[in-house]
């Protein structure tokens, strides 16, 4: 029961992250169109910062705020069968999105930190620092399948989506 | 193709994964590292296209701002204003709340880039307006509401659009402007249709609003009929780039609801945020396991070979556009639109380009369709969210989304093979074609 209160506090946490990377995207255009139409002096930084903020915004959200209810998936076979089927689907999927993950691992963390070599154009920003949210999220996406391929083999039913819930944004 | 290759063994990893119920955008990134770990590539190669294709793209950032210029549309009392200025236009006429249901989506679509997001914003008030003394069945509400939402992203902005602007460089402006007719056509056939129940089936008739209120009326909605002019208007006097376009039409919304409205709150802002960030992530998600899969696409060299295969069928442009017309009909049954737009679509462009098919006007056609296919059973988007909504079978809603299915996919043929519907308008702003 804590542990569950502990997890909603969290995730509100992360919340507050996203809604404030969206709000700095959405602040960073006007600014943008700002000073170029009334100011007449274009600047490049802004481009910079609304491109991180939706790279992270995506990583950053897909790891901790989207629930597994609201992702895009293909459930017409995964909401019609039994409970019992579904449990097994489920452990299969998960089972090989944690293996393929976490076989690409050591290689992505590779790549990131080899990009401390380079910094950004505008704000100086060392890439690694801006590309590690990839890492952050592999990492993310492989506790929370592993957490439920051991939730679902102990018995749990997984929810069926609704969908209402779906927002694929077309 | 050998059924071992990495390549197939990707391809199935993915297809499988999909029907286990692994979300997309997942699949195709597992699918994808499967390919690079057997054909011995660099596996960080996954990290890398992914961040770099989201880092790289600044068209795509388009998506958020759209989606959260309707949801500050939403947040306002707007849906009411505008229902009640629908009314007064085609209320009285025999059908009229049926008739409103279509007028609002194509106001709407003016305002949204999304099919959903309209379904979701009027799709409650419309249900218990239309079936409020049981003056039409609910399940024709509901079907008129999913299939008149189908619109939304057809008249500009739209969201498909500027996915589809990014896999094959194509310009935003023409491809919206290029929408603009398809979009009222749809809804001429729908209203079309209507009218011809209206008699058959008794659809009752809405008190007449008198003409001295109308002004009143068409003050109340007027910001909000003033949004899609200020979008393209930025958009085609060159003063913004299609993004930052996207981003005044967000501040407008903001502005309109605070302001003129006063019905916003901070902790309206702060839910708006978080809302439009939530579907941002599903969709961006999406995008994100498209833009690894499309690099082992590349790789692999599909989409020429699959031109070449094409080439050997000798096939006419206009037989081009039908098969891929009804392969697109047939995939939007089972698949998830933006899934066949970043994935099945860079694999028909190549082909389509080399028989010369003008890229708008394939765009704007592969749109309509994949727009079709969020109310083709099984899989429908839209008719999921509206059997939520109404409480209805999925059955009794697919009986009445029938018909209008018809007169859609007869409209989708005019738009197909009369290029003219899409191209006039962007060839009067001046595009080259």
């Amino acid at each position: 029961m804590r542990l569950r209160k502990a997890g909603a506090w969290l995730r509100r946490r992360a919340e507050n992250v996203v809604a404030a990377l969206f709000a700095v995207m959405f602040v960073a255009f006007i600014l943008q169109i700002v000073f170029r139409y009334f100011f007449n002096f274009p600047v490049g930084w802004t481009t910079e910062l609304t491109l991180i903020c939706w790279l992270w915004m995506v990583l950053w959200g897909s790891a901790f705020v989207l629930r597994e209810s609201e992702e895009i998936r293909f459930d017409l076979i995964y909401s019609a069968v039994s409970p019992r089927t579904r449990r097994a689907m489920g452990v299969v999927m998960g089972v090989a999105l944690v293996v393929l993950y976490a076989m690409s691992l050591p290689a992505a963390i590779r790549y990131v930190s080899f990009m401390k070599v380079e910094k950004s154009s505008y704000l100086h920003i060392r890439l690694d620092y801006l590309y590690s949210i990839y890492v952050i999220f592999a990492v993310a996406i492989i506790v929370r399948y592993a957490w439920m391929v051991w939730q679902l083999s102990r018995g749990r039913d997984p929810a069926a989506s609704d969908g209402t819930e779906v927002a694929s944004g077309l | 193709m050998n059924p071992t290759s990495p390549f197939s063994l990707c391809l199935a990893a993915i297809v499988v994964l999909s029907l286990l119920g692994m979300p997309i955008g997942h699949a195709m990134i597992a699918g994808s590292v499967l390919y690079l770990y057997m054909a011995g590539l660099d596996m960080g190669t996954a990290a890398e296209q992914l961040i770099n294709g989201m880092n790289g793209s600044f068209l795509l950032l388009a998506i958020p701002l759209f989606i959260l210029a309707a949801e500050f549309m939403n947040a306002g009392s707007i849906m009411d204003r505008l229902l009640r200025f629908c009314n007064a236009l085609v209320g009285r006429y025999r059908g009229g709340l049926a008739h409103v249901n279509v007028v609002q989506s194509i106001i709407f679509a003016g305002m949204s880039g999304s099919a959903l997001a309209d379904a979701a914003s009027s799709g409650k008030v419309m249900q218990s307006l239309m079936t409020r003394d049981g003056r039409y069945p609910a399940s024709f509400a509901a079907a008129l509401t999913a299939v008149s939402s189908v619109i939304g992203p057809i008249i500009p902005p739209s969201i498909p659009m500027v996915l589809y602007a990014l896999i094959s460089d194509t310009s935003i402006g023409y491809l919206f402007l290029g929408g603009v007719i398809p979009g009222l056509l749809l809804g001429a056939v729908q209203m079309a249709l209507i009218a011809f129940n209206a008699k058959r089936r008794n659809f009752p008739v809405e008190p007449p609003i008198p003409v001295r209120e109308w002004p009143r009326i068409t003050w109340q909605a007027f910001p909000a009929l003033l949004m899609p002019v200020i979008l393209l208007g930025c958009l085609y006097s060159g003063i913004t780039t299609p993004t930052e376009a996207a981003a005044v039409a967000a501040a407008y919304a903001l502005a309109v609801s605070a302001i003129l409205y006063r019905s916003v709150t901070w902790a309206d802002i702060y839910g708006t945020l978080v809302r439009s960030s939530r579907i941002t992530i599903s969709i961006g998600m999406l995008i994100a396991g498209a833009l690894v899969f499309n690099y082992v696409i590349t790789v692999e060299n599909i989409p020429r070979t699959v031109a070449a295969l094409l080439k050997t069928w000798e096939l006419s442009p206009m037989m081009f556009l039908l098969v891929a017309n009804v392969i697109l009909l047939i995939l939007g049954c089972f698949l998830e639109g933006t899934t066949i737009l970043l994935v099945i679509l860079p694999v028909m462009l190549p082909t389509a380009h080399a028989l010369g098919i003008d890229p708008v006007h394939f765009g704007v056609v592969a749109v309509v369709n994949i727009m079709i296919g969020l109310v083709t059973p099984p899989y429908g988007l839209l008719l999921f969210m509206m059997v939520r909504i109404a409480d209805i079978s999925l059955t009794e809603l697919v009986k009445e989304v029938l018909p209008f299915l018809g007169v859609m996919i007869l409209a989708l043929g005019l738009i197909t093979f009369i290029p003219e519907l899409v191209l006039f308008l962007p060839k009067l702003m001046g595009y080259k074609g």
